[in-house]
């Protein structure tokens, strides 16, 4: 049989020569987060990638201006959603470096396991949600399972899931269950298993390698004139991470690596989290060792902690605290500071600025998310239309914590 | 001037004066309940002990006393220096004086406090001094520590009623006396007293006697704790949600210095504080004039209207055209308001002039009780205002005189009220064949108005006030206009266009130039703000 098209010319058959703009997001399946990319495409071939953030700007820093410094703590929860705990922490640093308060050995033990079970969850989270977004469902509701387990955790201490708004100033809402200890050994454990389980199906996959190795390559310096940091940037092979440059906590106190990769690709980024969840780990077992089981987990300042519940209802000198504490709120000196942590996505910031009032004057947020989405242009580029999926999975962009 | 020492800072201070009355000028805070810089010192609270060192060649007067031992497991004899209330302690030149540095005091001050709450009842939720408790404040300041008295504490009357106006709560009450030595010293009153001692003690009306006269809501006002509370302001609002603004009284021609407590969010007038002025009214205020911030929304004209009728101020404007064209310029005459501010005033002033009238009168509301203290003959607050803007402004009495001999036809007016209530008043004023009236409050005026149309009040808008002594007192803006009112000096203007005549106003700023050039002197200066 003749080809019906036989009879045409050759030049109709070109196809128009001007680039294809598409749409990727706000909302899209594939997408890691609500971000709206504008590609410019040359067939499959991305010439150009507009990365607008924004879609989930609640003016988080304003809000903050309007209540008290404990009342920071819900919004805290709310930047980086997939590991709350680790906000809540880095806040109360933040303005118990400014109030010059330094909180009992139980509860910076307490702080820290909390916040290395919520790195677990954040990096299970993000590899998972990478490897579906690429079309590896079974490894992602099994990573979700074991974020579960981590969960159950978190309930059983904080008494919610996912928004604990769990930190003081000054110390934690409350002590340590008595089966926490038993609680992480038992549940690690697990864990660690179907992340191996997990790792064996991906690392093997053909497919899944290809798209990953070389894709999304950033070098170092790149990555440090973006202001990088957090598991995109040891994927380049810096091994910054503020628990070690900068410790806070007892973080010098414990046993603990930071891996590094080598080419600061995607392939990289999705190892250095994998290996980072066996360094937390390792964290929370020696912290599990070493915490004490007595003592108070908060300071004993009635400037910033609220009197026992109890003691309210039947006292006026608890009633008149409580009443001082929640209507005023806690003065917190004049002055201003940065405190920073290490967050699930690198360095988490808290610019204060206090005028001496129970209401912060100003509140400013480094999230670890804007900085590295500043680079993801940059990243993709270049590459093709099917790159900007596992790619933009790698960086791990939370809308919560970008947008601010 | 001869100075002293507190805490390492030189603080000046008048001969005579005490330490912590020095202090505080000085911007210095020493904690204390019973003193009052407007009453006697009784030096009964001890919350204002202070350490005075001794001059050279002098001992310090020590105390012997024992102090727990935690090693020894036992009491060990020590000694401390008498410490000695500032309240009451004369300022010496070159004394040296500890208060925050001496940790005598900081003991002194946490056991003070810490006896204060020992019988104090678990109120705050109910009290409505939460949130401006001296109790609260003092806690965290300088106690710090939770209760350690495990017994019952003693219970005392609660809701005492001592008159109309105050109610009584013994348990609250942490003795300062300063509402009885107000009722002796200020009001000239004696009726409150105390009975029984220590924790027992209660503050008590004269038998036979109610807590009455012109001043009992400044008992309240001193009470540092809830103790006292006015059935006026009772249970109506929490205090932390409320705004304030400075404002100058409207109840007469004393013109107090007050503070114009508000609800933002409602915009609901709540309570008048006095605001000290050692020059106007010292730190007081009277009842009648505590009580006039319902003024702000009670009697109120929030609507145009013409002849009795609601209507649009348009509407109202168009009337006022009418009325007031092809009347020869004559026989109109303009009326001032002792009871509007010199802003208001000179609007109306300004368009007689522009009008080519020479015709100007005054009003206001009649004359009433008066004493020695704060409370003034004349109940407008700016007479004062308007003698020194319009001297040749003639009576109202001349004004009805004039209109029965039909000299006068059309009136424009500000202000409701008229200073007699003789019902042939309304008689004349019916004879009018125009009566134009700008007001914020109803009165008869008001009423005998064929075109009115609604004016701020004195906490709607910024204005002047010139009191008795000729004191110039600005009162700011606090709630947001009632109803369709506007600024009178704003509606004059607005009169002026509808009856052909071009206002040389427009602004604020530009009645205040006006205000400068009439009255030759200068506007006041915002108000002082408060010393305590």
């Amino acid at each position: 049989m003749e080809p019906i098209d036989l009879d045409l010319e050759e030049g109709e058959l070109e196809l128009p020569a001007e680039p294809m703009r598409l749409n990727m997001g706000p909302s899209h399946p594939a997408m890691h987060g609500t971000v709206r990319m504008v590609v410019e495409l040359s067939g499959e071939t991305i010439d150009k990638v507009d990365v607008q953030i924004g879609y989930l700007h609640r003016g988080f820093e304003k809000m903050c201006e309007r209540g008290t410094w404990a009342q920071v703590f819900p919004y805290a929860d709310r930047l980086n959603y997939v590991s709350p705990m680790l906000n809540n922490v880095g806040y109360a640093l933040a303005v118990e470096k400014l109030c010059g308060i330094a909180v009992p050995d139980r509860c910076q033990w307490y702080r820290m396991a909390l916040g290395e079970l919520a790195r677990i969850s954040d990096h299970l989270t993000c590899t998972g949600a990478m490897a579906m977004e690429l079309g590896a469902f079974t490894p992602f509701l099994w990573f979700v399972k074991a974020r579960d387990m981590i969960w159950d955790i978190l309930e059983e201490e904080t008494g919610a899931r996912l928004t604990h708004s769990f930190g003081r100033i000054g110390g934690m809402a409350a002590p340590p269950t008595p089966k926490f200890k038993e609680m992480c050994g038992f549940t690690l454990g697990k864990v660690l298993s179907i992340v191996e389980e997990g790792e064996k199906m991906l690392l093997k996959n053909r497919i899944f390698i290809d798209r990953l190795e070389n894709v999304g390559v950033i070098s170092q310096a790149d990555a440090i004139s973006l202001g990088w940091t957090g598991p995109c940037l040891r994927a380049t092979g810096v091994d910054y991470d503020v628990r070690k440059a900068h410790p806070y906590l007892k973080y010098d106190e414990v046993d603990f690596d930071v891996p590094v990769g080598r080419r600061g690709d995607t392939m990289d980024r999705f190892l250095v989290r994998l290996a980072e969840i066996r360094q937390s780990m390792r964290i929370v077992e020696q912290v599990c060792a070493r915490m004490p089981d007595e003592g108070p987990v908060s300071v004993d300042d009635p400037r910033v902690m609220l009197p026992p519940k109890e003691a309210v209802y039947s006292t006026i000198e608890a009633t008149i605290q409580h009443f001082k504490l929640v209507m005023e709120g806690a003065k917190v000196p004049k002055g201003e500071v940065y405190s920073y942590t290490e967050g699930g996505n690198g360095e988490l910031g808290f610019y204060l600025v206090s005028d001496g009032s129970g209401t912060p004057y100003r509140v400013r947020i480094r999230p670890p998310c804007f900085s590295i989405v500043s680079g993801v242009s940059q990243l993709i580029s270049g590459g093709m239309l099917s790159d900007v999926v596992p790619v933009f999975g790698s960086v791990n962009m939370i809308g919560g914590e970008c947008d601010h | 001037m001869p100075t002293f020492k507190l805490d390492g800072k030189t603080i000046p201070f008048e001969p005579g004066e005490s330490i912590i009355r020095a202090a505080e000028k000085a911007g210095m805070e020493i904690p204390h309940y019973c003193y009052h810089p407007g009453l006697s010192s009784p030096a009964n609270c001890r919350m204002c002990l202070v350490e005075i060192l001794p001059g050279a060649n002098q001992r310090a007067m020590m105390l012997d006393i024992v102090e727990w031992d935690e090693k020894l497991g036992d009491y060990r004899p020590t000694r401390k220096p008498k410490l000695q209330p500032a309240c009451q302690f004369p300022a010496t030149d070159g004394q040296e004086v500890l208060a925050d540095t001496s940790p005598h005091v900081l003991e002194a001050r946490a056991g003070v406090q810490e006896f204060l709450l020992l019988n104090h009842p678990v109120d705050c939720p109910i009290c409505d001094q939460a949130g401006e408790c001296k109790l609260q404040d003092y806690w965290l300041e300088h106690q710090k520590t939770p209760k350690r008295m495990h017994d019952e504490p003693v219970h005392k009357p609660k809701a005492v009623s001592f008159g109309d106006t105050i109610v009584y709560d013994a348990e609250r009450c942490v003795m300062c006396t300063r509402c009885i030595r107000f009722m002796e010293e200020v009001a000239k009153d004696p009726v409150l007293d105390m009975r029984e001692r220590g924790n027992l003690k209660e503050v008590i009306v004269a038998p036979g006697r109610k807590l009455e006269g012109h001043y009992t809501f400044m008992t309240e006002h001193v009470c540092p704790v809830g103790a006292l509370t006015t059935k006026d302001f009772r249970f109506k609002a929490r205090v932390w949600f409320l705004k304030s603004a400075k404002t100058i009284c409207q109840g007469c021609a004393t013109g107090c210095n007050a503070t114009f407590d508000y609800d933002p969010r409602t915009n609901k007038a709540l309570r008048y504080r006095p605001r000290d002025n050692e020059a106007v009214n010292k730190f007081w205020m009277c009842d009648e004039g505590m009580l006039t911030y319902h003024e702000a929304v009670e009697g109120r004209v929030t609507e145009a209207r013409v002849g009795g009728s609601k209507v649009k101020l348009e509407r109202a404007l168009d009337e006022a055209k009418k009325l007031f064209a092809s009347v020869p310029r004559s026989s109109v005459a303009f009326v001032l308001s002792a009871r509007h501010s010199q802003e208001d005033n000179v609007a109306l002033f300004e368009l007689a002039e522009l009008f080519g009238s020479r015709a100007v009168y005054t009003s206001g509301a009649p004359s009433g009780y008066e004493d020695d203290i704060l409370i003034h003959k004349d109940k407008n607050s700016n007479t004062t205002g308007l003698q020194q803007m319009a001297p040749e402004a003639r009576s109202f009495s001349e004004l009805l005189a004039d209109v029965r001999a039909s000299k006068v036809t059309h009136v424009i007016a500000l202000g409701g009220a008229t200073p007699t209530h003789d019902p042939e008043d309304a008689t004349a004023l019916g004879m009018l064949s125009g009566l134009l009236v700008i007001a914020a409050h109803t009165g008869p005026l008001a009423t005998a108005a064929q075109v009115l149309l609604p004016a701020c009040s004195w906490v709607e808008t910024s204005g002047t006030y010139v009191n008795a002594q000729g004191t110039h007192q600005l009162a700011d803006r606090a709630l947001e206009p009632q109803g369709a009112s506007e600024p009178a000096w704003r509606l004059v203007a607005k009169v002026a266009t509808a009856i052909g005549v071009e206002p040389t106003w427009g602004t604020l700023k530009e009645v205040r130039s006006m205000l400068v050039a009439t009255t030759s002197i200068p506007p006041a200066a915002p108000a002082t703000a408060s010393a305590e």
